[in-house]
């Protein structure tokens, strides 16, 4: 059996017509409703598959208050997951990537009643903040391979083995797909643009039972539920929350915007010469000066 | 644990001499380095030489560049800032890979005999970088998670500017409530997802007795276009030094296929972009012909509002799947972008496209109404059709590149 | 290879009930929609019927969805009232056709295709999972192939599969039908074209203008100037809380007087009848120039936050139970959400500067063929194992007023679905033997016979209803056609000697712009009333509306333009109701974006639905 975890995220809902700001230009996060970030909603999709077409059975994790349970519940019916953890707890508030990550290791380590893990899925970045290095440091801290940018892949089962097509873009040169293998256990973060790849009739209409089964079961989320605290995880307090991160947020401010204030010169075009200083400008800047 | 150990017996060693260095992590791509590493390197260039005026030091920038031919881009690296260049020729490291680049890296960060050859005075007090820098792009954000998380400090990702200073911190557990001097700490800011507001994150050894634990190096990702590289200066000097990877472990990650796909609009490295709106609309086909001749001679991409995205107007086919798609919007649904030179012809500049262009150095724009929001986020304003417009510009951009162009020869 | 029993083609209301008929006969079917969700292809003007009839039995929705229907199935109101609008200018006259909405019905429904037909999903696709079977969205079946006694199933997305007989519930452009060659296009002589739009309007208010009780509702239909000159009308139907307005032309008739379809809607817009019908005050965003540029974003958001607060609590307040707010807890009474709603309003005319004003709320433009039965019915609606029911097969009903196929396609479909069953039991798939039986089932229909023969009942009722109109204020030349008519003998005499002559050769004299247009007029201008429209109505351009719908880009056309030059390509510059053809030279060029997939350039074109989840996604239908 194939043992499948997501790490996911409950995020603000960014979205026009629900997102709300303060005047200060903050979010405000009383105003807008918590959503399972869409991110993680394809991480889900892709331990879905998993499920639809080799079977596995998925965990189901978040770190978070307990109002994360929603996003948990939203993974369900998106994965049919057959257990959802929250870990849960003051000690973590605060926490910077690294202690995060930390308790996300000792979180998956302890899915399915600590048994071993093939892959876990998370999602490309969160969009209220976290840009990404989570997945990658809860893989490192785990012993897992990262595989960033999962666009596409098949589990060899019996081999153990998972081949994986990874999207590279790096600034101004051609995009790269990359086909690469690893063997399990593996830690992928999905590109964004993963779409489950269903490529049969038996599948399609697995992929049906199983959604609806997912439905079904969110409606008694609870009963699936396990809420672990620090001790639970077996954490050590100075490793996580505040006190476990490396990082702090020193200050927030408002970018300045020196450059809206740009004075207009108008310029009217019917006198071809008024356009002389223009072109010249132009040029200057088209020749690389 | 090993390492918390390591830096106890070190005690009595000066801070300034355990952690040195600007460590920043290159990229390269067919024989290329990545332009985001060149404007590391800038940065961190002008940040050294700011930090070894004040502190009286003598730090370095280093450049770290793994690859399996890579000794030919040493010397660019050099000239584009680096005070020393430490590469790693192997075959396992022809294509990044996140597992063995992980480790490699961090026994690069953590070699203390290595550094000898870049300041023989410090090789024995050497433990680790006192900053690293990586590029937040799809290799860099997620190396960089890795290598911090295994040299267990912090990091603050997509960074878009960095200030070095000596700051009074007081945090309930950094600090347990006191007030306490941190030196020479990397301020790192980070916009946030709006775009409106800056985090400075900054990371900082535990000082409470209780937690005590020292976190270098500061580590960051940068954003690729948000600094300047330096200008290219082969007289620079600088040591290149090989350095020989452990590669104990064969890696687990093999690569079976690579396959470049059609590259997409890169706005980020264009100079110039020029782009439209909805006042194409009398005559579409025409206006946008006359667009993409302007842009052609100036060497600009050329971008779209969203509302022409929706495909509006008719225009034939070709035009139409070449210019009418979302991956050319600017604005809040599409690129945000900083060129030096941004020509908007025909829109108005609803807030959204205007929250994706307004970081452009300079903006021109070409619009009959005067009233439109655009005009105030131009620096120059053109009254007028853009039927009538561009082809003076056209015509006059040719007759000054001519003059140009006979005067060089 | 994997094999199944019955692939049904495409999930619309008819496929559906395939589905569900077939699993109830406890055989496996798996149904295949190209659509990314059951219901955003499907389109409807806006009535599904049931139906009884003395010559025949009718299976009806409720038949095969059970008797619960009316009660759980998501429909939008049970249509009471039924009225024309002759319409000339502002003078409006207006009959009451009720009885004709009666006649033979057992009920009518406005419905919402994307609301109902999700629900037919959800039970068929619970029935049909016993059974094995089940429905796959986002599949488009390219191709059908016949090798060794095999059937085998083509698609863009999953491997080929193979099955023993197909269901071609694909529509009117059913590309299955083009696939076997079972029938050709249907040309523009044989269908209707008809184009909608769906107006948002609060629950309460519908039913307050429109004179209904709770969860009833009227349809009106109009007829005159508002035509443009063109055979066919106008129809307002009430949903929910919606209205469903649109028009319905011959399409020749638009071929030989080209318009642009959201012409003919805009024509009904600013009609002073519908313009009132339609008004709602709308919130409009105010101009925040005297903010700094960085603000404008975030107030922009926060502004499109307390409209949306607005009016959800808005139309919740004018909803039934007011929608649930004082059952939640999140309101303690009426007055509560009445005040709150105003605090609000107050706050963007005060703060934001937004103005309240009497407009209309447009939410989604459609457009869509339809099979005129009378004239495109399939003589032979099989092909080898393939049964083809519904639109697919060119079944629906159209006289008059009377225009009906959703209750069509459903009794083809247990038609259909017997004659399949029966086929599996006795393992016999041969066309003789399926295909020959599926025919003599389809013949037994009731609505097969009103596509063949006038039903005499409706048109004496029709008559019976306007003989008190004096029409010769009117039009003295009716006089003397209408006492005729009036006369019993004469006129069953008639109507035997016009079903003699066959629909082919009468239609063109009942379906004239006389009919259609003339004497509507006529009516309006000297019987009518004058009507006054308090606004007018911002009519969003055609870029708007199509900027509103949904799209899934499929970066290849799915259409080729078999002549650049012909001139019926020509005229579908005018035609294509989103403009996707325009002149470039000499030659006609296809932007197929903007496609919602109608058809209506079909009969020049290579014709294609697009791959599997691709294309237009409406969200009422």
């Amino acid at each position: 059996m194939l043992n499948v975890g997501v790490i996911i995220k409950l995020e603000p809902d960014f979205s026009e017509g629900n997102v709300s700001y303060n005047s200060d230009g903050t979010l405000n996060r009383a105003e807008t409703k918590n959503i399972l970030g869409p991110h993680s909603a394809i991480a889900c999709n892709a331990a879905f598959y998993c499920k639809v077409k080799y079977g596995a059975r998925i965990s189901i994790g978040t770190m978070g208050p307990p109002i994360a349970e929603s996003a948990l519940k939203q993974a369900q019916v998106l994965t049919d997951a057959e257990e959802l953890n929250l870990y849960s707890d003051r000690l973590f508030a605060g926490a910077d990537t690294l202690a995060t990550a930390e308790v996300l290791k000792n979180g998956v380590e302890k899915m399915f009643g600590a048994d071993k893990m093939d892959i876990v899925f998370s999602g490309h970045r969160a969009s209220d903040g976290e840009t990404g290095q989570t997945g990658p440091q809860t893989a490192w801290k785990l012993g897992y391979t990262f595989l960033g940018n999962v666009m596409d892949f098949d589990i060899d089962l019996d081999r153990k083995v998972i081949v994986a097509k990874r999207l590279i873009s790096l600034q101004g040169m051609d995009t790269i797909i990359e086909e690469i293998e690893c063997p399990l256990p593996v830690f992928i973060t999905i590109d964004p643009s993963y779409k489950s790849a269903f490529s049969t009739v038996s599948q399609r209409l697995g992929a049906n039972k199983y959604s609806k089964q997912g439905r079904k079961k969110s409606e008694n989320y609870a009963q699936f539920l396990k809420t672990y605290d620090s001790q639970k995880l077996d954490l050590d307090p100075k490793l996580v929350g505040l006190p476990g991160s490396p990082t702090i947020v020193y200050r927030v401010e408002r970018i300045p915007r020196a450059k809206t204030n740009r004075k207009t010169a108008i310029i009217d075009p019917s006198n071809p010469d008024n356009l002389t200083p223009v072109v010249t400008k132009i040029i200057e800047i088209a020749r690389g000066k | 644990m090993k390492m918390s150990n390591s830096i106890n017996q070190e005690i009595g060693t000066r801070r300034d001499e355990k952690y040195r260095h600007i460590y920043v992590v290159i990229e390269h791509f067919e024989g290329q380095v990545v332009p985001v590493s060149l404007e590391m390197l800038g940065e961190a260039r002008r940040l050294m030489d700011d930090f070894n005026q004040k502190y009286q030091l003598r730090e370095k920038v280093v450049a770290v560049l793994l690859g399996s031919d890579v000794r030919k881009l040493c010397d660019e690296l050099v000239t584009y800032g680096a005070d020393a260049v430490i590469y790693a020729n192997h075959d396992e490291l022809k294509y990044p890979r996140n597992d063995i680049d992980t480790r490699v890296i961090v026994q690069i960060a953590m070699d203390a005999k290595i550094t000898k050859e870049i300041e023989p005075e410090y090789a024995g007090t050497f433990v680790k970088p006192r900053y690293m820098f990586f590029a937040a792009d799809n290799i860099g954000r997620h190396l960089s998670s890795t290598v911090l998380a295994d040299l267990e400090s912090g990091l603050a990702s997509d960074i878009n500017k960095l200030v070095i200073s000596d700051l009074d911190i007081r945090h309930e557990h950094k600090t347990k409530g006191q007030t306490v001097r941190y030196e020479k700490i990397l301020e790192m800011y980070r916009p946030d997802f709006s775009g409106f507001l800056w985090t400075t994150i900054l990371c900082l050894d535990n000082k409470n007795p209780e937690i005590q634990r020292e976190y270098h190096p500061q580590g960051c990702s940068i954003i690729p276009g948000a600094f300047k590289p330096i200008d290219k200066d082969d007289s620079r000097d600088g040591t290149v030094v090989e350095y020989s990877p452990k590669i104990d472990q064969e890696p687990k990650i093999k690569i079976i296929k690579r396959s470049v796909i059609e590259k997409t609009i890169d706005y980020e490295t264009c100079k110039i972009v020029v782009s439209m709106g909805r006042g194409i609309k009398d005559n579409p086909e025409q206006n946008i012909k006359l667009i993409e001749e302007f842009a052609e001679l100036l060497g600009a991409e050329i971008g779209i509002t969203l509302p022409l995205s929706k495909k509006p107007y008719q225009v034939s086919q070709s035009m139409d799947s070449k210019y009418m798609s979302p991956d050319r919007v600017i604005g809040t649904s599409g690129s945000k972008i900083s060129p030096t030179l941004y020509v908007a012809i025909g829109l108005s500049g609803a807030v959204q496209h205007i929250a994706g262009m307004k970081e452009s150095e300079i903006v021109i724009s070409i619009n009959i109404d005067e009233n439109s929001p655009i005009v105030d986020e131009s620096d120059i304003f053109i009254k007028g059709r853009m039927e009538d417009v561009i082809p003076k510009l056209v015509e006059k951009i040719k007759d000054q590149m001519q003059a140009i162009s006979v005067r060089s020869t | 290879m994997e094999q199944f029993d019955v692939a049904i083609v495409g999930g619309g209301s008819a496929g559906l009930s395939a589905l569900k008929k077939l699993s109830d006969l406890n055989k496996s079917a798996i149904l295949i929609e190209a659509g990314d969700k059951i219901g955003t292809k499907n389109v409807s003007g806006g009535i599904l019927y049931s139906k009884n009839d003395p010559t025949g039995r009718i299976f009806n929705v409720e038949d095969v969805f059970g008797e619960d229907f009316e009660s759980s199935a998501p429909i939008e109101r049970l249509i009471k009232k039924y009225y024309l609008h002759a319409t000339s200018g502002n003078k409006i006259f207006t009959m009451d056709l009720t009885p004709l909405h009666e006649y033979k019905t057992n009920f009518g429904f406005s419905v919402l295709l994307n609301r109902l037909n999700p629900w037919f999903a959800e039970r068929a696709s619970e029935s049909a999972e016993k059974q094995g079977g089940g429905i796959i969205t986002g599949v488009h079946v390219s191709d059908i192939q016949w090798i060794e006694n095999k059937t085998i199933v083509r698609t863009n997305e999953l491997e080929d599969f193979q099955v023993k007989s197909i269901i071609a519930a694909d529509g009117i452009n059913s590309e299955v039908a083009e696939i076997t060659s079972a029938r050709s296009k249907f040309n523009p002589e044989e269908v209707y074209f008809g184009v909608k739009v769906i107006i948002k309007l609060p629950e309460k208010i519908i039913e307050e203008r429109f004179h209904l009780d709770s969860s009833e509702g009227s349809a009106h239909l109009l007829a005159g100037d508002i035509t443009l000159n063109h055979v066919g009308g106008g129809f307002l139907y009430t949903n929910r809380e919606t209205l469903s307005l649109g028009a319905v032309y011959h399409y020749n008739s638009l071929l030989s007087n080209p318009v642009a379809p959201a012409q003919l809607v805009d024509e009904l817009i600013k009609n002073p009848l519908v313009s009132e019908y339609i008004k709602d005050e709308v919130p409009t965003r105010g101009e925040n120039d005297d903010l700094s540029k960085e603000d404008q974003l975030k107030v922009q958001l926060s502004v499109s936050k307390l409209i949306k607060t607005y009016n959800d609590l808005r139309y919740k307040y004018f909803s039934k139970n007011n929608g649930g707010l004082i059952e939640s807890g999140r309101f303690n009474n009426t007055e509560e959400i009445k005040s709150r709603i105003d605090s609000i309003k107050q706050d963007l005319t005060e703060k934001y500067g937004t103005k309240f004003v009497n407009n209309y709320v447009e939410l989604e433009y459609s457009a869509k063929l339809i099979p005129d039965g009378k004239r495109c019915v399939m003589k032979r609606p099989y092909y080898n194992n393939v049964l083809f029911i519904g639109d697919a097969a060119g079944r629906g009903i159209f006289i008059g007023p009377k225009i009906e196929g959703i209750n069509v396609g459903i009794d083809d479909a247990v038609r259909a679905s017997i004659a399949v069953s029966r086929s599996i039991e006795k393992n016999n798939f041969d066309s003789d033997y399926l295909g020959n039986y599926f025919q003599s089932m389809i013949n037994e229909s009731p609505y097969t016979r009103q596509m063949i023969k006038i039903d005499e009942g409706y048109l004496s009722l029709f008559l019976d209803l306007v003989k008190d109109i004096s029409f010769s204020s009117a039009n003295p030349g009716f006089e003397f056609g209408l006492r005729m008519m009036k006369n019993k003998r004469f006129r069953e005499t008639a109507l035997r000697l016009a079903n003699i002559l066959g629909y082919k050769r009468i239609l063109p004299i009942i379906e004239s712009e006389r009919a259609y247009v003339k004497v509507p007029m006529q009516l309006a201008d000297k019987l009518g009333k004058v009507v006054t429209s308090s606004y007018t109505p911002e009519i969003p351009a055609l870029s708007e509306r199509i900027a509103k719908l949904q799209y899934n880009d499929d970066t290849e056309p799915h259409i080729t333009v078999n002549d650049k030059r012909s001139e019926f390509m020509k005229k579908l510059i005018l035609l294509c109701p989103t403009k996707c053809y325009s002149l470039e030279g000499k030659d006609v060029m296809l932007q197929h974006e903007g496609c919602v997939e109608c058809g209506t350039c079909s009969i020049g074109t290579r014709w294609r639905h697009p791959k599997g989840e691709k294309g237009i996604r409406y969200r009422y239908g």
